[in-house]
């Protein structure tokens, strides 16, 4: 499991994470869901090990991440950040296989080969990373990352994830929660931060709503996406329509003259 | 076709690699026949072999003195200095995830000429310098000359991780002209003897080669070169940013640390020895990168290889143009270098993927 308790990040006197607690279980999909300036992406560098907090403890199997080496860390869990950018002329290919720099498993070419098929990358494999569009370089650093944790392993592994979508259209978006599906049953946990709320009720077993550093609800997502508790954080009119278990949920939401973000905060109160 | 990807080299890396190590042999013997004492190729081969102990033709005693007296510890020398600078420039460009780095536009030469400059007025006055470290004693206050510099624009261009171009190319300027003034500076207070060491020494280039730089270069360039060309695969994760390279289990800072040490090891001894010589650290990664890729398992090692190979060239025209004269090697390199630097810096947003 990888557990984070009362975990504190503060610049100045200003508190970013304040005094939240999560878990992310392997085999499981743990949605980050909240509105700019939450402190998502501050809570994801914490969980990942990129900064250390000031108050709480992060474990990863129940080991502290305090301390542990980061080539440990690199084989417990992998990371997808949002932007990467290349400063020299690398090839698709050598930019996934960095995934595999300090794993080295014993097939790293099906390894390659695996991910960057799942990626719907393997045709890319020879061209400049540079020359390729946003979302086939998201792609191919999803290749990277997954290879970093592809090869299947006893112990738990964990995948960070930080909007993985934002550049693809809808068919990849789809395409690419699937894949993160398939992990699942490798015995991998996977934290994502998703904008879009769909995704997130449609692909994630768990959600959790985050404002203003803290953690508002955290649990199943028929349990937490809620119209209330969505409208909640997101201070915006949402409708959510569920059409019993096993049913797909609609989320949506329409423009409002009369229910600006601050009109409807008065509303609320 | 699979890439490989078991961290040995492919094989066109190897391929690479070995034609450029037989050109810079190819390129070594040439350099030794020719100059404003030519020896014949024939004898050339005799001398060396004679040096091993095989009798197998003869020569002049002076042809033999020529070869080992001057030209062979040049060429030995310009393969260190050069392979050191194209090596370091391949690894700082890395590091600072810029292409637009050399150890000359950074501050890394100019620092080490300055506390070279120092030591050679001032040397004197710190008798126990020379006592404990003898010849090593110049390289070695060059080199922290040439670490105080790359540390300061280190800290001054990288802000969270990113490396600011701007900021960068600045820094260096202004180091390198406080560095500049502050070597007129000593002048200034120079006295008769010093000053005259200081003449040799700006003007030293390759030529001032003699069997004793030609070891303290083997040991304080070689085997620093050799930690750097290890760095290859952690230097290749930095290429995508330093937060993801920590993510696949870089340890960062250690890699800093190594290649900024060991730049400045290698650059401020070879400044100490030969005076500043530009561009061939800029140059030389950047023909590798755009024939071969920017793999750092190629580039690394090849631009040792490259590096070396350039400046034998560049020596091997400073003193066969105007023979029997010398031109300062500086000069050739700077000639070929500057219009690459602002074809570069033209170019850079294309190169900046």
């Amino acid at each position: 499991m990888l557990d984070a308790q009362h975990i504190q990040y503060h610049i100045g006197s200003r508190p970013i994470v304040n005094r939240a607690s999560i878990q992310v279980l392997p085999g499981e999909l743990t949605a980050i869901l909240g509105p700019n300036g939450a402190g998502k992406s501050t809570l994801f560098r914490l969980l990942s090990g990129e900064l250390s907090c000031n108050q709480g403890r992060i474990t990863y199997n129940g080991q502290p991440i305090k301390g542990m080496k980061t080539r440990q860390l690199a084989s417990l869990r992998a990371v997808m950040p949002q932007h990467s950018t290349l400063t020299f002329p690398f090839q698709a290919k050598e930019v996934v296989s960095l995934g595999l720099m300090y794993s080295r498993p014993n097939n790293p070419k099906t390894i390659e080969k695996e991910v960057m098929s799942a990626t719907q990358t393997w045709h890319l494999k020879d061209q400049l990373y540079g020359n390729l569009s946003g979302g086939e370089k998201q792609r191919v650093q999803l290749a990277r990352v997954l290879a970093q944790i592809w090869e299947i392993k006893a112990i738990p592994r964990y995948l960070l994830l930080d909007e993985p979508t934002s550049s693809m259209d809808i068919a990849q978006q789809h395409h690419i929660m699937q894949i993160i599906g398939q992990l699942k049953e490798r015995n991998i946990g996977i934290l994502a931060i998703l904008h879009d709320l769909n995704l997130a009720a449609n692909y994630a077993d768990k959600a959790l709503l985050l404002k203003q550093g803290r953690v508002l609800q955290q649990g199943t997502v028929r349990k937490v996406m809620t119209p209330e508790n969505l409208q909640g954080v997101f201070d915006y009119p949402l409708s959510v329509q569920t059409n019993g278990p096993g049913a797909p949920i609609y989320i949506s939401s329409l423009p409002s003259a009369a229910t600006s973000p601050t009109n409807y905060t008065y509303k609320l109160a | 076709m699979i890439q490989n990807l078991s961290y040995s080299k492919t094989a066109q890396q190897s391929l690479v690699l070995a034609v450029l190590g037989i050109g810079l042999v190819l390129l070594g013997l040439l350099s030794i026949t020719i100059g404003a004492f030519p020896i014949p190729f024939g004898h050339a081969v005799s001398i060396l072999l004679s040096q091993l102990g095989i009798d197998s033709g003869t020569f002049t005693e002076q042809e033999a003195n020529v070869l080992w007296q001057i030209r062979l510890p040049r060429i030995l020398l310009a393969i260190l200095v050069g392979g050191g600078l194209g090596v370091s420039g391949a690894a700082l460009q890395g590091l600072f995830r810029n292409p637009l780095v050399e150890p000359g536009l950074i501050g890394v030469s100019s620092g080490g000429a300055l506390f070279a400059v120092i030591f050679i007025v001032f040397g004197s006055s710190f008798p126990w310098l020379g006592r404990i470290f003898g010849s090593f004693s110049l390289p070695l206050v060059a080199f922290i000359g040439g670490l105080i510099n790359v540390m300061l624009v280190y800290k001054m261009a990288n802000q969270g991780g990113k490396t600011d171009i701007s900021l960068l190319i600045l820094a260096g300027v202004a180091l390198t002209a406080l560095s500049g003034a502050l070597i007129g500076l000593a002048i200034f207070y120079a006295d008769e003897a010093s000053l005259r060491n200081f003449t040799f020494w700006s003007l030293g280039d390759v030529g001032g080669a003699n069997w004793d730089k030609v070891k303290i270069a083997f040991i304080l360039i070689l085997f620093p070169a050799l930690l750097i060309i290890n760095q290859f695969r952690n230097l290749n994760a930095l290429a995508i940013g330093e937060n993801e390279a920590f993510h696949m289990g870089v340890d960062v800072q250690r890699v800093k640390y190594i290649v900024l040490f060991m730049s400045a090891l290698v650059v401020g001894v070879g400044v100490s020895m030969t005076g500043t010589i530009g561009f061939v650290g800029l140059i030389v990664p950047h023909l590798l990168r755009l024939s071969f890729g920017a793999d750092h398992r190629l580039v690394l090692p090849g631009a040792f290889l490259l590096g070396a190979f350039l400046l034998n060239g560049a020596d091997l025209l400073a003193r066969t143009v105007v023979m029997p004269a010398e031109l300062p090697i500086g000069i050739i390199t700077a000639i070929l270098g500057s219009p690459f630097f602002i074809w570069l810096i033209l170019h850079v947003k294309k190169l900046n993927s």
